[in-house]
């Protein structure tokens, strides 16, 4: 018979290690503290990433034709002719000019209200929706509208381009920070082990001569340290969800609507959806793993070497 | 069952606290290890258990050279080898039954297997109303007695004892040699540290003695 395999009948014995002498409770809390950080780090990295893929979609689902007025041009039969061409390229949905009233609400923050546009030579705009942003000829519309006079695309590539180097920017220092945290928890549960070890020293001691094995004595100190482990770890995930749920609560009714809706853009609406419940999860079972497999490496290291 | 060899032993630069030590002992048999303090009776139990290794010579025991042993040979091996030591050492957080049935449990067997076995053996050395005391509440006797079950408790072949009468009046070591001399008619070698003088005079066994670290057996 194995020896690990009888351990869950001992639960009416006392364990072999005595509970008050592992720093259970202090390395609960500090796994408990580094699972919360990890997982907010995780759940923060995702909205963005989430809202910067689809933000960037969408306006990628978009582009505009900029026509400006010029003398001995007809502006409205160059719109209309912008539409024209553009509608015909393959992968173009539709083409809309935007109304006056329209580019006037566009500038209505820069003018202030109630400026009469058909005074001003602005340029009037023709916003394209591409029903497959991928498959769009965009060379094919550029030197099509290239042929009116005072016509030119805007297909808003840079601007998404800054927008998901930033993105990447903040996933990459996420994941670094990740890292971290998981690093600085290992070492902080080296630390811990170490000195239980230290302390149950003379049971280890007596175990020896008494006749344990070393995967004996090392299977009853990580035990304890997974379950100090699992504890702090489900202790932090569940912090984490709270966290997300009433940060996503406190958005929505603390804002105005509309800045919250421009927000929740931003956040996604600090929805973390299924895939954060799931990634919550993980970081909590890597962590208990974590705490698993680096107490019993060193649980392991110690008895060779007072071997 | 055991043989030393030209064993000698020192404790990091120290001096040589055992010298050139030469002898065998037979299995079944039952001796005495005596001398004045601190003259190495503790340290060739140690020896002897496998927890120090000899600065020279050879120590063989059942047959092997326990120098030359791997990990998974000196862990069987320390498995027939009981010792009850000089300070007990009970492990404090653990009731008197659990403490004498750790070399069991530490076996991998199931506490099934083994209560009706404690429980009959600590009846044996009177400490059946004990069962479920902790350490720190028995007396110097009972832990004494506690010591001494933990130690026969795996049916070991060979039984090293540290002063296991230190701590008790003359009647309770009278009884306690008994309980070691019952042991060894039942197979186990005893090796058993003592300095308590009319032991040695009450109990007809060879003794080994151990002056200036050097080793002498009368028989
Ligand atoms: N771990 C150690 N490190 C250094 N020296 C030690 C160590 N253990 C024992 N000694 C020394 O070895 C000598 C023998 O000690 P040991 O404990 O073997 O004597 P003993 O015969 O058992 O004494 P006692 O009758 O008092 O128990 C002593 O001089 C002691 O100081
Ligand atoms: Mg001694």
């Amino acid at each position: 018979m194995t020896e690990g395999g009888l351990r869950l009948n001992w639960q009416r014995q006392n364990p072999i290690v005595p509970a008050g002498s592992v720093a259970g409770r202090t390395l609960m809390l500090l796994i408990g503290i580094m699972t919360f950080l990890s997982c907010v780090t995780f759940g923060g990295v995702l909205l963005v990433q989430k809202s910067a893929l689809g933000w960037s979609a969408d306006v990628g689902r978009e582009l505009t034709i900029q026509i400006r007025p010029l003398d001995g041009e007809v502006l409205e039969s160059n719109v209309r002719l912008a539409i024209s061409l553009a509608e015909a390229v393959p992968g173009v949905e539709s083409a809309r000019a935007l109304s006056l009233e329209e580019s006037e609400a566009l500038l209505e923050p820069w003018l202030g209200e109630g400026v009469d546009l058909s005074d001003l030579a602005i340029p009037r705009l023709v916003v394209v929706r591409l029903s497959d942003p991928a498959g769009v000829d965009i060379g094919r519309l550029e030197s099509e509208i290239a042929g009116i006079s005072g016509a030119s695309v805007e297909t808003h590539a840079a601007w998404r381009l800054q927008l998901n180097t930033m993105a990447g920017t903040i996933v990459i220092s996420g994941v670094l920070s990740l890292v971290l945290i998981l690093l600085a928890t290992a070492l902080a549960i080296v630390f811990a082990t170490r000195g239980t070890m230290a302390t149950n020293r003379d049971i280890v001691d007596v175990l020896h001569f008494i006749g344990a094995s070393n995967r004996f004595i090392a299977g009853e100190f990580q035990g304890r340290f997974l379950l100090i482990g699992l504890k702090g770890g489900v202790a932090g995930g569940l912090a984490a969800i709270v966290f997300f749920i009433v940060a996503g609560t406190a958005m929505s009714t603390v804002m105005p609507e509309t800045s919250s809706q421009q927000l929740g853009v931003f956040f996604g609406q600090f929805a973390l959806g299924l895939s954060g419940l799931l990634g919550i999860i993980g970081v909590v079972l890597v962590i208990a793993g974590l705490t698993a497999i680096t107490s019993r490496l060193t649980v392991r290291r110690y008895l060779s070497q007072i071997a | 069952m055991i043989a030393f060899e030209n064993v000698g032993l020192r404790y990091g630069h120290g001096p040589e606290i055992l010298k050139d030590l030469t002898f065998k002992i037979s299995p079944g048999s039952f001796h005495f290890l005596t001398g004045p303090s601190g003259s190495g009776k503790t340290s060739l139990l140690r020896l002897l258990l496998l927890s120090l290794k000899p600065s020279r010579g050879t120590v063989s025991m059942f047959g092997e050279d326990v120098t030359q042993l791997d990990r998974d040979r000196l862990l069987q091996m320390r498995r027939h080898i009981g010792i009850v030591f000089q300070e007990f050492r009970l492990l404090e957080h653990m009731t008197t039954f659990e403490n004498v049935a750790l070399p069991l449990r530490v076996r991998g067997q199931n506490e099934a297997s083994y209560r009706a076995n404690v429980e009959e053996l600590l009846d044996w050395v009177g400490l059946g109303d004990r069962m479920d005391a902790h350490p720190e509440v028995l007396s110097g006797g009972e832990k004494q007695r506690a010591a001494i079950a933990r130690a026969v408790i795996g049916k070991p072949d060979i039984l090293l004892a540290d002063e296991p009468t230190g701590n008790v009046d003359p009647e309770l070591s009278e009884r306690l040699l008994h309980l070691f001399a019952e042991l060894n008619r039942m197979g186990t070698t005893v090796i058993l540290a003592t300095h308590e003088v009319n032991l040695l005079e009450k109990f007809d066994h060879p003794r080994m003695l151990l002056n200036d670290g050097e080793l002498t057996i009368h028989d």
